[in-house]
């Protein structure tokens, strides 16, 4: 397993990039070690699961090996890999659930307290996001740790505009709750 | 000592946030083994279909010159359909378990197969009709390609 530095100028990455796109799985190892935590990270935020986080990583690096191709080159292919990665963990958070789930839309809840607290790699406010219900917790994270506006969330995430504005008003009074009471 | 409002540690929790969490597994070695069987499943289905045309052909090509230079009563049909109907069921023995890419690909099939059936009866009183037999063979040959298009490999197609 290759091991190098985060800072990859763009200059680099993209010619990291025209490697991978001509098939050299070397290239794709050392872009997997440059982005790996960011997108396991962003996965383990949405899913609040470490075994789905890993999973779900693991299927947007295959995901982006078939999809390098479309990659053009006009946004930053950080942006583009993490577009990829939330797409991939919402669609990964749909395909857990029952049918039963998903007719009478039950949200998964997020983890128990204890849970978040032994989780690896979880600090301060993360313990407290993973502890969210679902759809809470996936607003949250997209509009405030990834900065994506409301329309995209809600387009994203199949819901009104209104619903992802009342979702993160709801995640914001849980967390301040927690938060108080911790 | 006093927590700090919530609105001040939330903002400044976001701001110091490390987005980068390390998974506690290495994850590489599955994506690494993904990759490389989805060449090989690449592999093997740009080479079936190659298989099947350049073995149709040959047939075809087999069939034609026993109907014109070797058999006095030769039954091409029945040599069509014997060769064709082995590489259909292979096929959709190989594919048995895969996804298929649409859900109504057997509708099609179906629609294929009696096509397939018209022609056969058209050939019962013509058995020797040359423009029959070809679309007869071609029909067939419709019947495999379909086959092998709906079970592309799935990473193809996200």
């Amino acid at each position: 397993m290759l091991h190098v530095k985060s800072e990859q100028t763009p200059l680099c990455e993209a010619a990291l990039i025209e490697r991978i796109k001509s098939g050299d799985q070397a290239a794709y190892a050392t872009l997997y070690e440059l982005h790996v935590k960011r997108v396991y990270g962003l996965c383990l935020r949405l899913l609040a699961d470490q075994a789905h986080a890993e999973d779900a990583t693991q299927e947007v690096f295959v995901q982006v090996w078939h999809k390098i191709a479309l990659f053009d080159g006009r946004s930053q292919f950080s942006t583009w890999l993490y577009s990829v990665a939330s797409n991939v963990a919402i669609s990964y958070l749909r395909r857990q659930k029952n049918w039963l789930q998903k007719v009478v839309s039950i949200e998964h809840s997020g983890m128990d307290e204890q849970s978040a607290n032994d989780c690896e790699g979880l600090n301060g406010l993360d313990k407290l996001i993973v502890r969210l219900p679902e759809r809470a917790r996936m607003v949250f994270v997209l509009f405030a740790i990834e900065g994506y506006r409301h329309e995209e969330i809600a387009e994203q995430l199949g819901m009104a505009v209104g619903s992802s504005k009342s979702q993160y008003h709801r995640a914001r009074q849980l967390l301040q709750e927690w938060y108080e009471n911790e | 000592m006093n927590k700090p409002n919530f609105n001040n540690y939330l903002n400044e929790s976001l701001n110091t946030l490390d987005k980068d969490i390390a998974p506690q597994k290495d994850l590489w070695a599955g994506v690494e083994r993904a990759i490389i069987n989805s060449k090989t499943a690449q592999i093997n289905t740009v080479i079936w279909p190659k298989i099947t045309v350049i073995a149709a052909c040959t047939i075809a090509a087999l069939v034609a010159v026993n109907i014109f230079y070797i058999t006095p009563e030769p039954q091409p049909v029945v040599a069509i359909s014997d060769y064709f109907s082995a590489q259909k069921n292979s096929l959709l023995v190989e594919y048995k378990n895969k996804e298929a890419l649409t859900s109504n690909w057997q509708i099609q099939l179906q629609e294929l197969e009696e096509a397939e059936q018209a022609i056969k009866q058209a050939l019962e009183n013509e058995p020797q009709n040359q423009a029959l037999l070809t679309m007869l063979a071609q029909i067939y040959q419709q019947q495999l390609d379909l086959i092998n298009k709906v079970h592309a490999p799935r990473w193809q197609h996200i």
